[in-house]
């Protein structure tokens, strides 16, 4: 798992999406139900979700539920360890690494869950219109999408940061365009079994228009590979925004980002001053995790 | 099979083309004076304008593109902006160290992490195949940055064992490189071991559950022959697959352990050409990351029909 | 020597100087200049060590100076005691981040380029890190009556590392393809008003006359190693000069490899036989992230780091493995306020800014005590001509809200620009709290170096052009370009846009001034007017920190990130 060239999950997502095909229409309402049990009884996903959830709370609610400011610095308080009165301690610049660190989850959140939303997006669309029409279509855009994934995603998003200039927007658009094509081959790979089905035949004899055929007809009986895919790939958002922070490009200070605190303070952590960045450092592994978690609920709901 | 390489190469070919244009167009927005970021705030503006002078930025940029892919044609990668040395001086060394470095974490984590999911596949559903896929998982989910940190406090600053850097001194032997790679070597096996004996993992219990399987077991065939003769080389499938997907990873997305363990590889070759405007630099460096990772899924599917005729039948593309 | 004796021989050398020379012994013999500013100023100004010495002690025997010696020194700590070293081994040098373009003496601009190039190339003085000129490629120099034309004596039988023989031919071309516009080099700003282009003439094999656009006292430190560009190199030398490094210095370069490192071996043929290394080999590493070459230390991969930030380096400061040498500085940072734009157009509001700072505060949280507090102008503590009776402006919040108040500014917004290098970010986020609790709201706005500079100059750069703003300065050994760029009313670099004919008609008579007496007296001026017009902040003036391993004795640099270890070695009995 790493911010590297392809999704890790890309393969068995691929599979699944082939295998699954979609229920038949009547049974959706039914389907649904069946997984919500599945889901609400898999213990991974209950897992996932309470830490997704305490980290969305910590986001909206962060500065209300602190004592300190954590954006107050009095270099004369710098990096004192944990204490009754810091229970993180202190950063470089005294500030209280606890409310830091909760308020911190709110851009690492928005940014990642915003990415993948964008992404996931054009993806799907773009992943309908290449799996439907097939063609020269299909072929070009292929093609186009190959050549992007065959660079890293860290370093695309790196050349992009540095040739717009790092911002919050920046890094949203840049990681959700990155994201798109990959979304769009699992997509792809849905509907090309989908649109061969009496459904899909269907609604082409009932005269109906493409765009009604592609958006209301056979997305949502891609939902699930969809869905799937959306969890995945906002594990790797967490991962890709905290790498890019690290590197300096991604989120700039004085946010209390994670991987910003991680990387202003490594140099540190050998004269003794962990503090500030085994909180940070903890805090990404607990969200990724918990996001995989999710993701491994849904994989097997939409598994049965 | 042989046409069904040279489809594979001819596709290869354009999406090839098409991230040379993708990546010289992008290296070629980034906006700024890139003589003033070469030479800095304090240099007088006459250096400025005659760097920039000398770097020609002045020509139509399809000009430009048909130039400098003539040139790499015939080898000629151009001059770096900031060090003016020729690029493929610097690219060549760079992506040989990333190759090192990928080669060494591989010798490690595909033995152990093929062991590991076969190990837990066997085991499937038991507290030892818990421990195999939770703590993989979990040890990916960790930053690389952050496993590097750690990994160099315990031990290169706490036990002393290993160097705090991966930069082995230049003429050094096999053994002194292999002992200066091992940090960052961690690093990755930590990253993929989960990753490759997840797959390993599947790959065995859908053969263990296979018919071919059961007709052998019931046939009487002893149960490590039966792993070894079908379960082992039908989990070895998709864990090809992975190993040739992360090989883009490793040849150009480690920019942030080569960072930190100062090993000049390809990831930060392209780290500091992109943060100088190093754009010769960039543009030759992002289109071998390429090529290598194009290279490695057309041999990674060549291997994967070989191994399983199924595919071929199915049709390469997706 | 009797006491007539003395007073016979130092008027035989009175008789003999110049007028600078003897307005000096004149200055220092009435007690205007301690002893140490004496022998500095007198090295400038290029009077014989020998002479210099037994002045030092023959005068100056009346008042005492204002000036104790330990606040105008460099070396904080007492590093300059020499230690036995045995002859030999390999010294492993870290650097960060190196040399960063490609290295040729009339172009570099960085310290790791200035710190490579200067092991092998040498200069006609040195800069030493008491701010004394020792003469380095010229023997001796003196000026004329009114310092406007400067005559260097060069050093003769000296040999570049190719074996052809150094002549003052090779010094005048050195110097004239700096000042040659066409060549675009870095020394340009340095020499603008100063030196024009083909002033510098070979009179015979030994001699070098400059004639300067007119007067000026620090003339020589121009053309020392304080100027890294004025390395002299041969005059025929054309082609990459990074190539073979061609110099005349006691190192010969072995292997250059860019972005990587740098291996040197001893010049045994050097010129200066008590400065042929006591090294056989050095090998120069770089790291382009300073927390790589703080753990290379650590791990005891490199024997010496040349240079290393407070900030990065806390880990090394009590580290009881590791010796820090520590040199006071003028590296500084300058926090400008747009004197042209609400709501710094008022003054007030500049004044209750720099009261919010708690410099005590950052020097000590920020630094670990490795910096002098500033005072809001370019006179650092360092600089012997900057004048302590200055009251040092401390924090003082209620003055700051009662300025902000009688201003009627509240609330006001104002973007603070800086990029991501050293502890800019950091300040920019201090600077933040110390604002908000005068009702200041600035909002940091962090890049990188290329965005923030921008084409640096007005009207194409956010550090020249935004209200607000963090600009990091390297270390000068004289104040001059600080003075005139960052704030004269024409200044390249003023960024604050302070337009004031006092301010500039004071920096003329400082610049001018040729005597240390006449200097301080127009720096005391400047002092008080920045003092009470605030066109920048400078909180703090940061130590040049180097470190090595406890058994490396011997290790010199310069706050400019020069460093020599002609004479370093392993210490015995390790």
């Amino acid at each position: 798992m790493s911010a590297g060239a392809t999704p890790p999950s890309a393969l068995p997502v691929e599979d699944v999406a082939v295998a699954l095909g979609g229920p038949p229409r009547d049974d959706a309402r039914l389907a649904r139900k069946e997984r919500l049990r599945v889901l609400l009884h898999s213990k991974s996903f209950i897992a996932g979700a309470i830490i997704v959830g305490f980290w969305i709370v910590c986001a909206i609610f962060g500065r209300s539920l602190v004592l300190q400011d954590p954006f107050a610095s009095n270099p004369i308080d710098s990096l004192q360890a944990p204490s009754a009165d810091n229970w993180f301690g202190t950063d470089r610049l005294g500030r209280d690494v606890f409310s830091r660190v909760i308020v911190g989850s709110r851009d690492i959140l928005v940014i990642a869950f915003s990415a993948t939303v964008l992404g996931t997006v054009l993806g799907t669309a773009l992943g309908l219109v290449t799996g439907y029409f097939r063609g020269f279509v299909d072929d070009a855009l292929s093609r186009i999408i190959e050549a992007i994934l065959a660079l890293p995603v860290v370093l695309v998003a790196i050349m992009a940061l540095v040739a717009l200039g790092p911002s919050n927007v920046t890094i949203i658009i840049v990681v959700g365009l990155v994201f798109a094509p990959i979304i769009a081959r699992t997509v792809r790979a849905a509907v090309l079994s989908e649109r061969e089905l009496e459904y899909v035949s269907a609604a082409r004899l009932r005269n109906e228009r493409t765009p009604y055929i592609l958006f209301a007809e056979i997305l949502p009986n891609v939902m699930g590979p969809v869905i799937v895919e959306f969890t995945v790939r906002l594990g790797y958002a967490v991962f890709i925004v905290a790498t890019l922070s690290f590197l300096g490009v991604g989120v700039q200070p004085p946010s209390p980002d994670w991987g910003l605190q991680v990387f202003e303070h490594y140099g540190l952590i050998s004269g003794g001053y962990w503090w500030p960045v085994l909180f940070p450092a903890a805090a990404i592994a607990s969200l990724v995790i918990g996001v995989n978690l999710i993701a491994d609920g849904l994989t097997q709901a939409f598994e049965r | 099979m042989a046409k069904f390489i040279a489809k594979r190469v001819a596709l290869g070919l354009i999406t090839l083309f098409l991230l040379s244009v993708l990546v010289f167009f992008m290296a070629n927005v980034l906006p700024g004076n890139v003589g003033r970021r070469v030479l800095g705030p304090f240099a007088s503006p006459q250096a400025v304008a005659a760097l920039n002078h000398q770097l020609g930025t002045d020509q139509p940029l399809v000009t430009q593109y048909v130039d400098q892919m003539k040139g790499y044609l015939k080898g000629d990668m151009g001059t770096t902006v900031a060090t003016r040395q020729p690029v493929s001086d610097v690219l060549w060394p760079a992506l040989w160290r990333s190759a090192k470095l990928a080669i060494l974490a591989f010798i490690i984590v595909v033995p152990l992490s093929i062991l590991g999911g076969v190990y837990a596949a066997l085991h499937e559903g038991s507290l030892r195949d818990r421990v195999i896929t939770v703590g993989g998982l979990s040890a990916a989910a960790v930053p690389d940055f952050v496993w590097a940190v750690v990994l160099l406090i315990v031990f290169s600053l706490g036990l002393g064992l290993l160097p705090s850097t991966a930069a082995f001194p230049d003429g050094s032997g096999v053994l002194t490189q292999v002992k200066y790679l091992l940090l960052p070597a961690f690093c990755l096996v930590f990253v993929l071991f989960g990753y490759i004996a997840r797959m390993a993992r599947a790959g065995t219990i859908e053969s263990l559950d296979a018919d071919y399987t059961r007709t052998a077991v019931i046939k009487g065939l002893p149960q490590r022959a039966v792993l070894r003769r079908h379960v082992l080389r039908n989990s070895l499938l998709p864990t090809i697959a992975v190993i040739a997907t992360q090989v883009g990873y490793l040849m150009g997305g480690l920019v942030v352990i080569e960072l930190i363990f100062n090993y000049q590889g390809i990831g930060q070759m392209i780290f500091r050409a992109a943060t100088q405007k190093d754009f010769p630099s960039l543009e030759a460096a992002v289109l071998v990351v390429g090529v290598v990772f194009l290279v490695s899924t057309l041999i990674a599917d060549i291997l994967y029909s070989v191994l399983n005729p199924r595919v071929r039948l199915g049709g390469a593309e997706s | 020597m009797s006491q007539r004796e003395t007073t016979r021989r130092v008027d035989a050398i009175r008789a003999g100087s110049s007028e600078l020379e003897n307005h000096l012994i004149d200055e220092y013999d009435a007690g205007h200049i301690s002893r140490r500013d004496f022998v500095r100023r007198g090295t400038v100004i290029g009077m014989s060590v020998p002479i210099i010495g037994f002045l030092a002690s023959a005068c100056g025997t009346g008042k005492k100076t204002s000036t104790g010696g330990a606040s105008t020194g460099t070396a904080v700590q007492a590093g300059g005691k020499e230690v036995q070293v045995r002859p030999g081994g390999t010294l492993k040098l870290g650097m960060s981040p190196g040399p960063t373009t490609e290295i040729d003496p009339i172009k570099v601009a960085d310290e790791g380029g200035l710190g490579v190039m200067s092991q092998s190339g040498e200069f006609l003085s040195w800069s030493d890190n008491k701010l004394q000129l020792q003469p380095r490629l010229a023997e001796s120099w003196k000026p004329n009556a009114d310092g406007s034309v400067w005559t260097f004596k060069i050093r003769q039988g000296v040999k570049f590392h190719d074996g052809t023989t150094m002549t003052a031919n090779d010094v005048a071309s050195s110097m004239n393809a700096l000042s040659d516009p066409k060549n675009g080099s870095n020394a340009l700003s340095t020499f603008a008003g100063v030196l024009s282009k083909d002033s510098a003439k070979a009179v015979d094999d030994s001699t070098v006359t400059f004639e300067l656009d007119g007067p000026n006292g620090n003339f020589p430190y121009l053309v020392s190693s304080d100027n890294y560009n004025a390395l002299i190199v041969p005059a025929s030398f054309s082609g990459k000069w990074e190539k073979t490094f061609p110099g005349t210095g006691p190192w010969k370069m072995e292997r250059y490899t860019p972005n990587s490192g740098i291996s040197y071996v001893k010049n045994a043929d050097y010129w200066d036989k008590s400065r042929v290394p006591k090294l056989d080999r050095q090998e120069v590493k770089f790291y382009p992230k300073e927390q790589a070459q703080i753990l290379a230390m650590q791990s005891g991969e490199v024997d010496v780091l040349v240079h290393f930030s407070p900030t990065g380096g806390r880990a090394l400061l009590n580290d009881p493995n590791i010796t820090v040498i520590e040199l006071r500085s003028s590296v500084h940072r300058e926090v400008h306020m747009r004197n042209d734009k609400a709501p710094f157009n008022d003054k007030r509001v500049r004044q209750a800014m720099a009261l919010a700072v708690d410099r005590k505060a950052l020097v000590n949280g920020l630094f670990g005590g490795k910096a002098d507090i500033g005072n809001d102008s370019p006179f650092a503590p360092v600089f012997p001509t900057t004048d302590k009776s200055v009251p040092q402006r401390e924090q003082d919040l209620a003055k700051a809200k009662a300025l902000m108040q009688e201003a009627g500014v509240n609330g006001a917004s104002v973007e603070l620009n800086t990029w991501d290098g050293f502890e800019l970010s950091d300040l920019a986020q201090l600077l933040q709290t110390y604002g908000q609790k005068i009702g200041l709201r600035l909002t940091p706005n962090v890049t990188d170096a290329g965005t923030y500079y921008g084409d640096a100059v007005f009207g194409k750069s956010p550090w020249l052009d935004s209200t607000m703003g963090i600009t990091d300065y390297g270390h000068r050994g004289v104040p001059n370009l600080f003075l005139t760029a960052q704030l004269t009313s024409k200044g390249v670099w003023n960024a604050a846009h302070f337009r004031n004919p006092t301010y500039d008609g004071l920096v003329k008579e400082y610049v001018q001034a040729l005597d240390i007496g006449a200097q301080r007296a127009a720096a005391k001026k400047i002092q008080v007017l920045l003092l009470d017009e605030t066109p920048n902040i400078y909180p703090y003036f940061y130590f040049f920190l180097t470190s090595t391993k406890k058994n490396v004795g011997n290790v010199e640099v310069s706050a400019m990130g020069h460093y020599d270890i002609t004479k370093a070695g392993f210490t015995t009995g390790s």
